[in-house]
Order: structure tokens, then C-alpha cells, then sequence
């Protein structure tokens, strides 16, 4: 009797730990929205709400495909210049081609799909490390992008160009007795809403479809998917082209955001997409993570970001903080596998 | 357990002199699974002590303890009179006990000196003195009468070579006792020969060596004393010379066939379910043919690296194959990647349970269906929770997997539910033809059985059975017929009823059958 008493006494600690971990960083995100809350009264409000969804976009977008590479047991280092070479790419489309915005938007993105699926060609048939393979991408896409604008901004795209990234929806705007308008409800930008269908569209491929199984099973046991009759290559492949694509997505907002493509847009954002991973628990090993951790992770950075800017910390010591959060929840991720 | 006070007498009378290395009561239980239970062990300075047991007996963990990879739940570790408990290996290492594994734990891209003083190397200031370290690594080779450059890559060493270099490394450590974990498994006639020269001089200079191997005719030449475990239970511990190798194994084994293995109900019929022809692999197999028949169990036999596995994963298209024809209820296969094997009906159960046949981080549900989503999963290729939970509870129940839900992670189960799961994903398959590579390997011997029942099922039912074993025992309890494999290529197919042990063994050898 003692002995099955002591074993339950184990796997209910086994269960605390793996509670803890979940709400670690859920938690961590109510503290920073407290402690923000109260250190500047600007940062609990609507507008400022709304200002930190469309900030995290990139953030999570990307996270959402790095997520995906990750459980794999892969990596996917290029989709910041990935995202400035579609950006770049949708904008000269509609400049120097004539091409309506919104095709030359998904001529953009499909940029984005087109260089992911090399990621996945050099990582599955070339059998190259995807650490190696997508830092070749990194500085070719790059390459790419500053080539063929002479690495000088594209802008002049007209007002269409913008819509995607500065539009918004349910937004409501009431003229006020002095004859200005008032806006009473700021509206959910496109790209917050881009962000969460793409969330809930991913998260359910990858707990409900047989392809977000064998997405898990490929990062569990690569060996043992391949001998229990899984595509290994045909599922890596897919992960860098959700990634790319995503990518390209990204970029086509954020350029639309500013009007203006800019050749050197995006530099670094694959380490906040990786970032924004690991913090939601998504191990680098692969076989584990999941999107609602991810967009934990995306919303912890930034709204880290939009807090600390608003309460006047220096950009430097932002890094220096976000660096220690990364590494903490890392930590405590370690401590939740030990055994 | 009537003799245990027996043994116990035994074991102080023994103790007359003093030990090097005295284990007393070892238990060590992991969740789940009592892997050792009150186990004594004794080790004179001098003497070879071999530790004898079936896969799953103990032996390993034993070692683990021994040498501070793993700390015993209860019992006491006395070595050199005084009370000691190793936190890792590390510590039993300084202190003097050296372990040669199985698979050799030396650097590839270092020579052989660097690798004998690793992490040891002789300086002078900042930098390694070469010159001694060269110097010193060309004594310990010396000392052990093996010619080895020590400049040399180990990556360019044979495996007897490694092995030399492993036990030269222990010797510089000043080690006094020496583990031996299986040395001879894969080093030649001679190279057996060489190392157990080495072992008598080691011997002489007062090393005490406990050795374990499946290799029991070969022990008579080197070995004073034999302790047996079984199920991770202490059995008896002999002098070599007042017993004999058949008394071992009778103690190892410790019941009669009868009782290891069902009754079976499967009968082999005449027509043929499943053949191979001529099948080659440069350099790994050559001309390997077999016939599997209705409702038969056929073994594959042979030592290791004869090629028995690298036949099966060939078959399955994990491995590619050069030529050969494969041929499934008088249809020829073509079959270039596990999914054409599966389509087509084979199923493999792979040797290393953990590296290739589960996806260890998932929970049992996911392990189970694996192989066979399409089944529990619509059109659109979204799974059908209900159906999937149902075929998962199915298994768990049918196999009798002992697990507190479906969502349990695999990598939390005992070996022999491990096991149950990975065939219950080939079961879910509903294959044709069936390959048990080393079904058996590691796990208790209550789930040996039930594993041994379900592939006799499966013949009865029809579906073609080969089962993959180093055990002989097993080979003999559980099959029709046995292919016996040398050197890559099937040497005899024998009649399981009309041969024994000493003939598989002639065949495996490559001696081939006996001269009448």
C-alpha cells in the first residue's frame, strides 16, 4: 500500500509541474498587464489594446509558422528576409507591373511559399541541417530583396496599398457637436483578425488533422514515423512552406502598414518568432508545442515592448529584459523535464 | 524462496575473505517495474565473476548501480571495507571501478592516446604535453601487449581494437575493478582469444573483472565464479568448476519450456502466404530466399550482424534492396519506402522499441493509430476523435496495456506495454504478413508471454508470422520452422521440432549441418 501511495504522490507532483509550466507563462502575462496597468495609466485601454495586437501580428504570424518548423525538429531562420523580399516583391509587382493589390499581394506571399518550399527541398532532399539550410535562405532572400530595389524604399503605392495593413473593422466614428469626428471604437485592425483566424486555423490542423499528428509524430521520432508509413519529407517540406508563406503574409502587411516596402524590413524578427515560441513552451527539440502557447509567447514580447516604451525604459534595457524572460522560461521549461 | 537462508550462508562463508566488492540486499524499483529485488553480489580482487541472466534479468541495472548511474532504492554497497554509495559515474570512476560498455564510448576524431587521456591529459602550463601524453598512452598499450599506434584515429580502429583501447583507458585509471559488458559480441575467434590473454594478465595483476555475456561457452575458459539472476532476482552464485554451463542456463532460465511458452493453437497449412527470392543487399545480404507458410511462425536465427535484421528492414523498404523478388499471395511487390510495405500489407516491429517504433513524447492513442490514420480520419483529413478514442481504448483492452488513460505519454510505461502498444499499431493495420524483430527484448516475463500468445494468434488467424530472435529458447518454444542465417546469407531452414540449440548454433556458426 505505501509503495502505490507514494506513486500517486509522484505523478500528482509530475501533474503540478506540468500545471505550473502551462499557466508560467499565461501568468506571466497577467503580472506584466498588472504591473503596466499600474505603472502608466494610458496602458489599459482600448486604443493601446488594439495598438498591441497589431503590434504582435508579426510576432505571432511568424511564430505561428516557426512553431510548426520547430516541432518538427527544425528551424526556420529566414523568414525576416523573406518577408521584406514578398513585401518587396508584392509592392513592385503593383508599381512597376500595374497588377491589381490584392493579386500582387498574393504574388507576395506565394514569394513567401516559393522560398520556404526550397527551405524544405535543401532540408528533406539535400539533406542539409535546416539550421544551415534556411541561414542560406536568410541571406539570399535578403540578397534578393535589396538587389532588386537597389535597396532603396519602394513607395508611391497609392492608398490601396495601405488597406491591409491600416484598415480595420467595426470601427466607429461618431461627428461630435463640434463638427470633428470622435472615434468611439478604434475597430479590430485586418491584421489582428488575419492573426487570430490564421491562430485558430493552424491550431486545429495541428490537434485535429492527421497532418498536425504526423507533424507531432516527425518531431517525436522521425525513425518511427518513417517505418510506421509516414511521408517524413512531404511533412517536414510543408512546415517551411506554411513558415514562408506566413512569411510572405507577414510582409505584405507590414509593408502595406507603412505604404512603403522597405528592402530592409524585418531584420532579427526570426529570433522573436523563435522567441515566441520557446517562451509558450515549444521545445527546440521537437514533438512539442502548441499555438496557444506561441501566441502567449508573441503577446508576452510585445506587449514587454509596449509597456516598457510607455513607461520610458530605454531600448537597450528592453533587449536586456526580453533576454532574461527568454531565458527564465526556458529554465523553468528544464525544470518541468528533468526527471 | 525456501533456500534463500542457503544462500545467505553461502555468501558469509565467502566473505572470508575480504571482498574488493561486496553488494548486499540491492533493490532498485522504477515506477512500475521492480527491476531488482534483494540481489547480492561479491567480487574478490583477482578473480573473474561473470553475472549470467536472460534479457530483462537484471544484469545491466546491476551494472548501473554498481558503477553510480543509477542509486539503489535499498541494500548496501561495500567496496574496499568501507560503505559506499556512488552519486554518478564519475565518482565510481575516481574511485576505482571502470565500466566497458557494450557500445564503445570512445571520440572518433581523437587518437588513440588523446582518447585513452581524456579529460586527463598531461599539461605542461597551458598546453597538453604531447610528448608525454604519447609516451604514457604507448605504456598503458604496452602493458596490455597490444600493438596499436597511438597517434592513430580510434575511427580507423577495428571494433576488437576500440575494445583495447577502452580496457588500456580503464588500466590507466588505475581501475580495480573492471566491468565488462558483453566484450566479445563482436570481435572474431582471434580477436576473443587476444582479449582474453589480456583478461588472465589483468587477472594475475589483481584486477577484479565482473563480466557478462549471452556467451556462455565461452565463460569455462576464463571465468572462477558465476552468479545467475533471474527476473531481477539473486538465484546462486557457483564456482565455475563445481558446475556446469547446462546447470547455468537451467538456473537462468529457472522453468521448463512448457511454462515460458502457450500451448499453440496455430497450425501450419501448405500454401504459401508470403515469399522472398533471391534477395541482395551489397554487402549486407546476399541470396536470401524464404517461404512463409498459412498460419505458421517461422524464426530467424543467427548471431548478430548475420543479417536476419537487415533482411526484414529490407523487406519493409526501410532499407533499399538490390535485387530479389518479394512475393505476397503469389503477387510480386514492389516496394521502395515503409508506406509501399504498409499498403501492401507487411508490418514490422522493430528491434529498438525506443528509437524506431515509438513516438516516445505522444500518448498511447497517438502511438496506436499512427500507422493507420486514414482509418480514423474523414475526408478532409480531420480525425474522427470518437472513432480514434474508441480503437485506442480497443487495443489498450484487447493487449491488456497497463495504463492509467489512452492521453498517458508512452515514454511513462514499463518496456513490455511499450511493446503491446507498438503491436497494437500493426494490429490496427490488420497486416498480411508480420515481422517480430526481438519482440521480446527487455521486457518481463509476464508480458513475454502475453506477446508470445498474440503472434500465435495471429498465425491461427492466417497472417504470416517471422519472428527475429537471439534467443534461442525462444526460437525453439515459439516456431514451426527456422531460418538460420550466417554471414548475410540463410545457411539452413530447419524443422523446429527435430533440431536443438548445438545444431542452430553449428548453423549460425557456419559449419553447417553435422556430419552423420
Amino acid at each position: 500500500m505505501a509503495d502505490i501511495s507514494e506513486q500517486r504522490s509522484v505523478r500528482l507532483s509530475d501533474r503540478q509541474k506540468d500545471i505550473i509550466q502551462k499557466f508560467a507563462a499565461l501568468g506571466s502575462l497577467f503580472v506584466l498587464v498588472a504591473v503596466f496597468s499600474v505603472t502608466s495609466s494610458a496602458f489599459f485601454t482600448v486604443n493601446n489594446g488594439m495598438t498591441i495586437a497589431l503590434q504582435v501580428t508579426s510576432i505571432a504570424l511568424l511564430g505561428i509558422g516557426a512553431t510548426c518548423v520547430i516541432i518538427t525538429g527544425g528551424i526556420d531562420l529566414s523568414v525576416g528576409s523573406v518577408l521584406a523580399l514578398s513585401g518587396v516583391v508584392a509592392a513592385l509587382a503593383v508599381r512597376d507591373w500595374g497588377i491589381p493589390v490584392p493579386f500582387a499581394m498574393l504574388i507576395g506571399i506565394l514569394t513567401g511559399s516559393l522560398c520556404g518550399w526550397i527551405n524544405g527541398l535543401l532540408v528533406t532532399k539535400m539533406k542539409l541541417p535546416p539550421f544551415i539550410a534556411t541561414l542560406g535562405m536568410m541571406l539570399i532572400a535578403r540578397g534578393v530583396a535589396l538587389q532588386i530595389t537597389g535597396a532603396r524604399a519602394v513607395s508611391g503605392l497609392g492608398e490601396s496599398f495601405g488597406v491591409l495593413g491600416n484598415g480595420s473593422l467595426f470601427r466607429v466614428v461618431t461627428i461630435g457637436d463640434d463638427g470633428f469626428p470622435n472615434v468611439s471604437f478604434p475597430g479590430i485592425p485586418y491584421p489582428v483578425i488575419l492573426m487570430v483566424v490564421i491562430a485558430i486555423a493552424v491550431s486545429l490542423m495541428l490537434n485535429r488533422s492527421v497532418l498536425g499528428r504526423h507533424i507531432y509524430a516527425v518531431g517525436s521520432n522521425s525513425d518511427a514515423a518513417r517505418l510506421s508509413g509516414v511521408n517524413v519529407s512531404r511533412v517536414v517540406s510543408f512546415t517551411y512552406v506554411l513558415s514562408g508563406t506566413l512569411a510572405g503574409l507577414t510582409g505584405c502587411v507590414l509593408m502595406s502598414r507603412l505604404v512603403t516596402a522597405q528592402p530592409n524590413e524585418g531584420v532579427m524578427y526570426e529570433l522573436d518568432a523563435i522567441a515566441s515560441a520557446v517562451i509558450g513552451g515549444t521545445s527546440l527539440i521537437g514533438g512539442v508545442g502548441t499555438i496557444s502557447g506561441t501566441a502567449i509567447g508573441a503577446f508576452v514580447i510585445g506587449i514587454l515592448r509596449n509597456g516598457l516604451n510607455m513607461n520610458g525604459v530605454s531600448a537597450f534595457t528592453q533587449q536586456i529584459i526580453i533576454g532574461l524572460v527568454i531565458l527564465g522560461t526556458v529554465w523553468i521549461d528544464q525544470l518541468r523535464n528533468r526527471r | 524462496m525456501q533456500n534463500s537462508a542457503d544462500i545467505r550462508d553461502a555468501h558469509v562463508a565467502s566473505a572470508d575473505r575480504r571482498a574488493l566488492l561486496r553488494l548486499d540486499g540491492i533493490t532498485k524499483e522504477f515506477p512500475g517495474v521492480m527491476a531488482l529485488s534483494d540481489v547480492h553480489f561479491d567480487l574478490f580482487a583477482g578473480e573473474v565473476h561473470a553475472v549470467c541472466g536472460e534479457n530483462g534479468a537484471g544484469k545491466s541495472t546491476l551494472m548501473k548501480i554498481i558503477s553510480g548511474v543509477y542509486q539503489p532504492t535499498a541494500g548496501s554497497i561495500v567496496y574496499k571495507g568501507q560503505e559506499s554509495r556512488f552519486a554518478s559515474p564519475l565518482e565510481s570512476e575516481a574511485a576505482g571501478i571502470a565500466i566497458i560498455h557494450q557500445e564503445l564510448n570512445l571520440v572518433p576524431h581523437l587518437s588513440v592516446a588523446e582518447n585513452i587521456y581524456l579529460a586527463r591529459e598531461p599539461r605542461r602550463g597551458f598546453l597538453i604535453d604531447r610528448k608525454k601524453l604519447r609516451a604514457d598512452a604507448k605504456r598503458c598499450l604496452d602493458r596490455l601487449g597490444i600493438d596499436i599506434d597511438p597517434d592513430t584515429h580510434v575511427r580507423n580502429l577495428s571494433v576488437a581494437q576500440s575494445q583495447m583501447v577502452e580496457i588500456a583507458k580503464a588500466l590507466s585509471l588505475d581501475a580495480e575493478v573492471l566491468i565488462m559488458d558483453e566484450p566479445t559480441s563482436s570481435l572474431t575467434e582471434q580477436e576473443t582469444k587476444l582479449l582474453f590473454q589480456v583478461i588472465r594478465d589483468l587477472k594475475a595483476s589483481g584486477v577484479g573483472i565482473v563480466y557478462i555475456s549471452h556467451r556462455l561457452d565461452e565463460m569455462e575458459e576464463i571465468v572462477d565464479r558465476v552468479t545467475v539472476l533471474r527476473d531481477g532476482r539473486y538465484i546462486a552464485t557457483d564456482n565455475l568448476r563445481d558446475t556446469t554451463v547446462n546447470d547455468v542456463v537451467a538456473k537462468m532460465v529457472g522453468r521448463s519450456l512448457e511454462e515460458k511458452f502457450p500451448e499453440r493453437i496455430s497450425k501450419p497449412s501448405d500454401d504459401i502466404v508470403f515469399s522472398a527470392a533471391g534477395l541482395t543487399r551489397q554487402g549486407v545480404f546476399s541470396d536470401v530466399s524464404f517461404s512463409l507458410r498459412r498460419g505458421e511462425i517461422l524464426g530467424f536465427s543467427g548471431l548478430m550482424g548475420a543479417g536476419r535484421t537487415e533482411v526484414a528492414r529490407a523487406i519493409f523498404g526501410a532499407d533499399p534492396l538490390d535485387t530479389g523478388t518479394i512475393t505476397m499471395h503469389g503477387e510480386t511487390l514492389t516496394i521502395s519506402s515503409p508506406r509501399d510495405a504498409i499498403a501492401a500489407g507487411i508490418a514490422y516491429l522493430s528491434e529498438d522499441r525506443k528509437a524506431q517504433g515509438l513516438a516516445i513524447k505522444m500518448p498511447v492513442d497517438a502511438n496506436v493509430t499512427l500507422a493507420n490514420m486514414d482509418e480514423v480520419s474523414n475526408t478532409f483529413g480531420l480525425i474522427d476523435f470518437a472513432k480514434h478514442n474508441k480503437v485506442a481504448n480497443d487495443y489498450v483492452e484487447l493487449l491488456d496495456i497497463r495504463t492509467p488513460s489512452i492521453k498517458q505519454p508512452v515514454r511513462l510505461l514499463s518496456g513490455g506495454n511499450q511493446q503491446k502498444i507498438i503491436i497494437g499499431k500493426w494490429l490496427f493495420r490488420k497486416p498480411k504478413v508480420m515481422f517480430f524483430d526481438e519482440p521480446t527484448r527487455g521486457i518481463d516475463v509476464g508480458a513475454k508471454f502475453a506477446i508470445y500468445k498474440i503472434m500465435d494468434e495471429l498465425a491461427a488467424e492466417g497472417i504470416g508470422v517471422v519472428l527475429i530472435s537471439s534467443e534461442l529458447p525462444e526460437i525453439l518454444g515459439m516456431t514451426d520452422r527456422v531460418a538460420v542465417f550466417h554471414g548475410g546469407r540463410i545457411t539452413g531452414v530447419l524443422e523446429t521440432r527435430n533440431t536443438d540449440q548445438e545444431e542452430i548454433m553449428r548453423y549460425a556458426s557456419g559449419y553447417g549441418p553435422k556430419a552423420h
